[in-house]
């Protein structure tokens, strides 16, 4: 079960743009010290693993979410009570295959992205907001579920819509399932 | 309708400049070069009041015989100036003003992209849409 619900009493906001300038910041100092685009999305999705892991307890202790029963649910509770809670969008879901076990989170506003027009020249590989993928991964792994997160489609290269791909790697095991969620 | 738009970093170098007819752009290139020191005169004429009022317009430089030539400076330094057709009798005061803002805007949005390093020619797309549609407009 999740913790008791009540949220923290104070609630720090800081401001969104100070916010989206230090992450392209970020990302635009990586491309410097690193040449190739997969070490740069490697980096940010370390980075992101890191937050992530840190984040899921903020996310449970904050959030009143219920244990959740089913990969879809779990896919909701990431898009409409997280992606609220931290960026302040709603991505929409869908769901690909029959064994329900692959997920989209289609964002067709990315906040982090806001300032950026198009990829530098030369780095037509870069994953901008890879860090996303690297926090969910280490969310998700943070209460036992072993998840592979891509981009599939990415606004900055050119697609209509930025697509972030969610696959469960694992079914769901019923003992570490109940430990808490 | 502007003929000629120029962004002058800090420095005096220019950032950006584009003009219409592209066969004159030298001569608009030199009348760009030549208002720069209208836009230091007027800044330092009125340096005090104009930081105090925070008022970035500078207002008209000079006008030549086919052309006006108008001045904006941002409190970065960074100078916008824009080049009117002065046959052109409709286009107000107002109007070149709420031009400059949305130049500004624009130049802001550039500035904020983070693979844009500051001073560096500006290549951004959006910003050259901004500029084109501001030349054909028919004011």
């Amino acid at each position: 079960m999740s913790r008791p619900a009540h949220k923290r009493p104070e609630y720090h906001k800081i401001n969104k743009d100070l916010f989206v300038l230090t992450y392209g910041a970020l990302v635009a100092q990586l491309c410097k010290d690193y040449e190739k685009d997969e070490d740069v999305n490697k980096y940010l999705d370390k980075m992101g693993y890191n937050i992530g892991t840190r984040l899921v307890e903020d996310f449970l202790a904050r959030s009143c979410v219920r244990r959740c029963h089913s990969y879809s649910e779990i896919i909701n509770i990431i898009a409409q009570v997280a992606f609220k809670m931290y960026l302040g969008i709603t991505p929409s879901v869908t769901c690909h295959n029959s064994s329900r076990n692959e997920f989209s989170l289609i964002l067709h506003k990315n906040p982090l992205a806001e300032f950026v027009e198009e990829l530098p020249a030369g780095r037509s590989a870069l994953c901008y907001c890879n860090l996303l993928c690297g926090i969910i991964r280490g969310a998700l792994e943070m209460v036992h579920l072993a998840a592979n997160v891509t981009f599939l489609q990415d606004r900055l290269k050119g697609d209509s819509v930025t697509e972030i791909g969610i696959t469960f790697l694992k079914k769901l095991d019923e003992k570490k399932y109940r430990r808490k969620k | 309708m502007a003929v000629c738009i120029a962004v002058i970093a800090k420095e005096n170098y220019p950032l950006y400049i584009r003009s219409t007819p592209t066969e004159s752009e030298l001569k608009f290139h030199y009348m760009v070069h030549t208002s720069l020191d209208v836009v230091d005169e007027k800044i330092s004429a009125m340096g005090k009041a104009l930081v105090d009022q925070r008022e970035l317009y500078l207002g008209l430089l000079y006008p030549t015989e086919d052309y006006k030539v108008y001045g904006y400076v941002t409190n970065s330094k960074v100078k916008f100036v824009m080049v009117v057709d002065s046959s052109n009798t409709a286009l107000r005061d107002n109007e070149i003003r709420s031009m400059f803002r949305k130049l500004h805007n624009s130049y802001t949005d550039v500035m904020c992209n983070p693979f844009y390093n500051p001073g560096d020619r500006i290549q951004s797309r959006a910003f050259d849409t901004m500029v084109t549609s501001m030349m054909i407009q028919v004011c």
